[in-house]
């Protein structure tokens, strides 16, 4: 029986349920709802309410399935999909919810809050089309509030239909009259109009509104008006646009932009200078040069001609008093800031090492009554550390710190270049060690403290690492990586991955890799608030620049990054599966890194109780006022953390299924990168997917057809086609075909291959993997990784860390050989000694903790 | 050392910026709050690759209007949610930099009376870059309200000349 069949009394119960929902009386409006279902027990709306009041109240998978259930009684009510549209929409199951409500629109279809849902979700889903429907539907039912305008008008520019954007925004501020000069909002408002009308061409209309509006005062933000200005004029040369450009520099003398705004405006083009314009550039910023700002200056050294023959002199005139004042001022950041022109010209590198060895020795010459001030002298050696460590110099800048340090042993600066130059010299121990250094001069820097755990993690000690982090981290997390993991730290989650992928703990590092992800989809999902709030603020720029952030989310570094070592880490657990076994045991930790873990853990658990005494108070009284009914939200919670490291994620049996997965999310995004193909070949192949992986292929040979991961792919391909099954054989001959000349067998493209490149250690490592599939013997096989160490190699210490591990990975008996010659061949570095060797650096390097360490920190 | 106005492209890197220098974290959702309401007040310093190594990240306090229709308490003003540089590129004035750019939004386009903002009491650097630097003012101490029950300095600038 349908409700409006019902007796008077019983029609006014539900009218009361429903209000009971609205004022969120949750409990009064459970028991009415039990009420109507003792007389009607199969009524879908009344189930649906009460399945919806369930989820409020925390009892969610039960009032889901009730609420799913009343939906199939009564599948033509818009409550019963509006109902369900508010669950799917608490679960972020967006289309779901959209497709609910627009089933409830078909017979409410004047439902003023159902179609601002929909057109919440239909933002949030980009679909304009539709979100035009909607936002025509809800101006013809509100015409007179102002952000109904705005709505639509916004609608129509993602739509991309620009003149119609243009109609409504104009016609808007037509009916706007009473409108306060220098309303912030209303300024952004003609902004965004701006901006339409430059994308339709329309530069006249666009800078007449810019200006009348300037003129009135609406528009007040300087820096937005010049840009948008500069930006419709397209360059063309004005003295007005000279003028604007001077008045922002005015402002904000170490802008770029402004600088290259107005020479852009003087008719010089910065990438790409000519003799004349770049005389005409350096004398426009020579004006600037002589008030305080760096920029100009800096931009100078940029520009002036860096080469011995004719204009030398013009930059050595210039960086000489520009280091000097520096050097005067102890500036730390020189180095960076000026190591961008050694790249660009070695001229410049030398001249810049003269100027600055030069000050060195007339201050030596002067000690020990220097002629200035003492740390002229220091941060002079500074400089000249950092530019000897740029150049690999690594015992020279050792050196010089050395003598930096007897001057000013506590400058933590002085020990943090000594970390960077071992650790770029191939000792993460000593790194460890000098980092730790600078850490206790500065205790209260997190700076330093971030750096000395990245170093930590570098060299392989987790625990310790987290320890140090545990120093700045939230009171009350579970442990100094859960609030880091909490506050999105991206950084410290990839170097968890990779520093736990390299020390074998694939469990963690895949897990991490997960966290990743996940953080990005948190961003994805904080746009959602924004979709209604920027319309009701009138804020459109930002926001259509939000909109467009959050598509290109996956293509952030950090993210594809973290796709590919997933699936690496999935196809070796594939390819091993004794690895996620072993992985299981309980881990051997040091005894000095199990303290260390000890130690975070019980700090966070004594900062976890100092903070919850200092909230008591708080905590009591929002319990008192929540005891009685505690309205959970529609918001589905937080799913609990139940496996922190990753160790039931490793036994999956779906690993090539979750690899695959991952790797979709960046085919598009990571659709220039040869690693992302790389790793969706070697999934694909093992999923047996064979036109997967010949498209992977061919498309990671078209990006880059010479490089060593590729040529180990096609020759896995050709051995693996050799046994495939015949459906699709011509086609994947014809892939075969692009990447491998037919004529030729594996052997003989291998031999070519390595003479091609005989001198690239990634290539020795990538031949003699494919001479080992294709049966040579060991001691061909070792040969061939021998080579690395001739003297026409260019060997990194990355490379040879590789080629060390495959041998030893290949049991071979030369594998000390190899480590050795390596030890011998990197004169500082400690990552070829034993692994006994190396164990006992890593417990001599750290000094752990005092107890009291961390607390006094806070 | 370049200083513009930060772009939602920035966030993520005044993120990294932020949790590197300060234990005062806050996630995403916090710093598109602050670029979609007040996309003027914040401002980045990024060095010639492009990274972002210092920033100020500001909202406008808007005062409580008294329901019976009196002017409110308090002045319509700024407030600096965070600001820091990275450690390897301090001394270059570049938090003062980042300080002017915000003021000068808040006042212009805002109309701000002052701005306003908080600090650890321990914090010897960043208060005598407020106080003697900057020329704010101490107006009151907020007990605990630090996460890890450190006092907070209350400090003010005044636009008004």
């Amino acid at each position: 029986m349908a409700t409006q069949d019902w007796p008077q009394k019983d029609r006014k119960l539900f009218s009361e349920l429903l209000q009971a929902y609205e004022s969120k009386t949750l409990l009064k409006g459970r028991k009415t709802a039990d009420q109507i279902l003792k007389k009607y027990p199969d009524h879908g709306e009344t189930m649906c309410m009460k399945g919806l009041i369930m989820v409020h109240l925390g009892e969610r998978e039960e009032g889901k399935a009730l609420a799913h259930q009343g939906m199939l009684k009564n599948p033509t009510s818009n409550i019963v999909w509006h109902v369900w549209a508010l669950i799917q929409k608490g679960e972020r199951n967006f289309p779901e919810a959209l497709k609910a409500y627009s089933v409830a629109l078909k017979t409410d279809k004047d439902n003023f809050n159902i179609i601002r849902e929909t057109s919440i979700l239909q933002s949030h889903t980009r679909q304009y089309e539709a979100l035009v429907e909607s936002r025509l539907r809800m101006l013809q039912l509100r015409p007179y509030a102002r952000a109904h305008w705005v709505g639509l008008g916004l609608a129509y520019k993602l739509q991309g239909n620009l003149a119609e954007a243009n109609r409504v925004f104009t016609h808007l501020e037509a009916f706007l009259r009473s409108i306060p000069v220098r309303d912030p909002e209303y300024g952004e408002l003609i902004l965004f109009h701006i901006r339409i009308l430059e994308e339709m061409g329309e530069l006249q209309q666009a800078l007449t509104l810019l200006d009348t509006n300037a003129k009135e005062r609406r528009l007040v933000d300087r820096p937005a008006i010049v840009e948008f200005r500069d930006s419709a004029q397209k360059a063309e040369w004005t003295t007005s646009a000279e003028q604007s450009w001077r008045e922002l520099i005015d402002q904000n003398n170490d802008c770029y932009d402004y600088y290259k705004g107005l020479l852009a405006n003087s008719d010089i083009d910065l990438n790409n200078l000519t003799e004349a314009s770049r005389e005409k550039a350096l004398q426009i910023l020579g004006e600037f040069s002589a008030k305080k700002a760096n920029a100009p200056q800096r931009l100078a050294l940029t520009v002036a001609e860096g080469n011995a023959r004719h204009t030398s002199e013009t930059f050595k005139e210039r960086v000489k008093p520009y280091l000097e004042h520096a050097l005067r001022k102890g500036i730390p950041s020189l180095f960076s800031d000026i190591k961008g022109l050694y790249a660009k010209s070695e001229f410049k590198r030398q001249a810049i090492e003269e100027i600055v060895e030069n000050i060195r020795s007339s201050e030596e010459a002067t000690s020990p009554q220097p002629s200035s001030e003492p740390t002229y002298y220091l941060w002079t050696l500074y400089f000249l550390a950092q530019h000897y460590s740029y150049l690999q110099q690594y015992e020279k800048a050792l050196g010089i710190l050395d003598t930096a340090l007897k001057h000013t042993p506590t400058l933590p600066e002085l020990h943090m270049t000594k970390a960077r130059v071992f650790k770029r010299a191939g000792d993460p121990y000593r790194a460890v060690q000098s980092m730790d250094e600078a850490r206790k001069l500065d205790g209260q820097d997190r700076f330093v403290n971030t750096k000395s755990g990245k170093y930590r993690l570098r060299a392989g000690m987790l625990n310790e690492a987290e320890e140090v982090f545990g120093m700045f981290t939230r009171k009350g997390a579970a442990t100094p990586g859960a609030d880091l993991v909490e506050m999105q730290a991206l950084h410290y989650l990839t170097e968890v991955a990779n520093a736990s992928e390299r020390t074998g703990k694939l469990n963690i590092a895949l897990k991490r890799c997960y966290q990743i992800r996940k953080v990005f989809e948190s961003f994805r999902d904080d746009q959602y608030d924004f979709h209604q709030y920027s319309i009701r603020k009138s804020i459109l720029n930002p926001y259509t620049a939000m909109l467009q952030w959050e598509d290109n989310l996956r293509s952030h570094p950090a993210y594809i990054h973290a796709a590919v070592l997933a699936a690496r880490i999935w196809v070796m657990l594939f390819d091993d599966p004794t690895l996620a076994n072993t992985i299981q045991q309980p881990e051997k930790a040091t005894e000095l890194s199990k303290k260390a873990l000890n130690k975070a853990k019980k700090a966070a658990a004594r900062k976890a109780t100092a903070e919850s005494t200092s909230q008591d108070n708080d905590d009591t009284s929002k319990q008192k006022a929540q005891s009685k009914i505690e309205d959970k939200g529609l918001d589905a919670p937080l799913a609990k953390e139940d496996d922190p490291d990753g160790l039931k994620l490793v036994v999956s049996d779906q690993k090539l299924e979750q690899a695959h997965e991952f790797l979709g999310t960046v085919v598009e995004s990571g659709r220039d990168r040869v690693d992302v193909f790389v790793a969706l070949f070697d999934v694909a192949i093992r999923r047996k997917q064979y036109l997967q992986a010949a498209r992977a292929l061919r498309r990671a040979h078209m990006l880059d057809a010479q490089h060593p991961e590729v040529h180990l792919r096609i020759v896995h391909f050709s051995r693996e086609g050799q046994c495939r099954s015949t459906q699709y054989k011509s086609i994947l001959d014809e892939s075969l075909a692009v990447v491998k000349p037919a004529e030729l067998t594996l052997e003989a493209l291998n031999s070519q291959y390595l003479q091609l490149h005989s001198t690239s250690p990634p290539v020795i490592l990538a031949c003699a993997k494919v001479s080992q599939t294709l049966d040579a013997s060991r001691n061909d096989v070792e040969n061939i990784l021998f080579t690395a160490l001739g003297e026409d190699v260019k060997l990194t210490m990355k490379d040879a860390l590789s080629i060390l591990s495959h041998l030893q990975n290949l049991k071979s008996p030369r594998a000390d050989e190899f480590r050795i010659a390596c030890d011998a061949k990197y004169k500082l570095s400690t990552v070829f000694k034993s692994a006994e060797e190396q164990a006992a650096l890593r417990l001599q390097c750290i000094e752990p903790l005092k107890d009291n360490e961390v607390e006094t920190i806070f | 050392m370049n200083i513009r106005a930060a772009r939602v492209e920035d966030l993520a890197g005044m993120q990294a910026c932020n949790l590197h220098n300060l234990p005062e974290n806050y996630t995403m959702k916090y710093y598109l709050y602050h670029a979609m309401t007040w996309p003027s007040l914040s401002y980045v310093a990024e060095d010639h690759k492009g990274r972002i190594v210092g920033y100020i990240l500001a909202k406008m306090e808007e005062p409580e209007e008294p329901l019976d229709g009196s002017p409110p308490a308090e002045p319509l003003h700024g407030h600096v949610t965070s600001i820091s540089v990275l450690r390897s590129y301090r001394r270059l004035g570049v938090a003062k930099k980042l300080m002017v750019q915000s003021q000068e939004a808040m006042a212009n386009v805002y109309n701000a009376a002052f701005v306003s903002l908080h600090v650890r009491k321990s914090n010897r650097a960043a208060l005598s870059l407020y106080r003697d630097t900057l020329a704010f003012t101490v107006k009151s101490i907020e007990e605990k309200y630090y996460a890890d029950g450190e006092d907070a300095y209350a400090m003010q600038l005044s636009f008004k000349q």
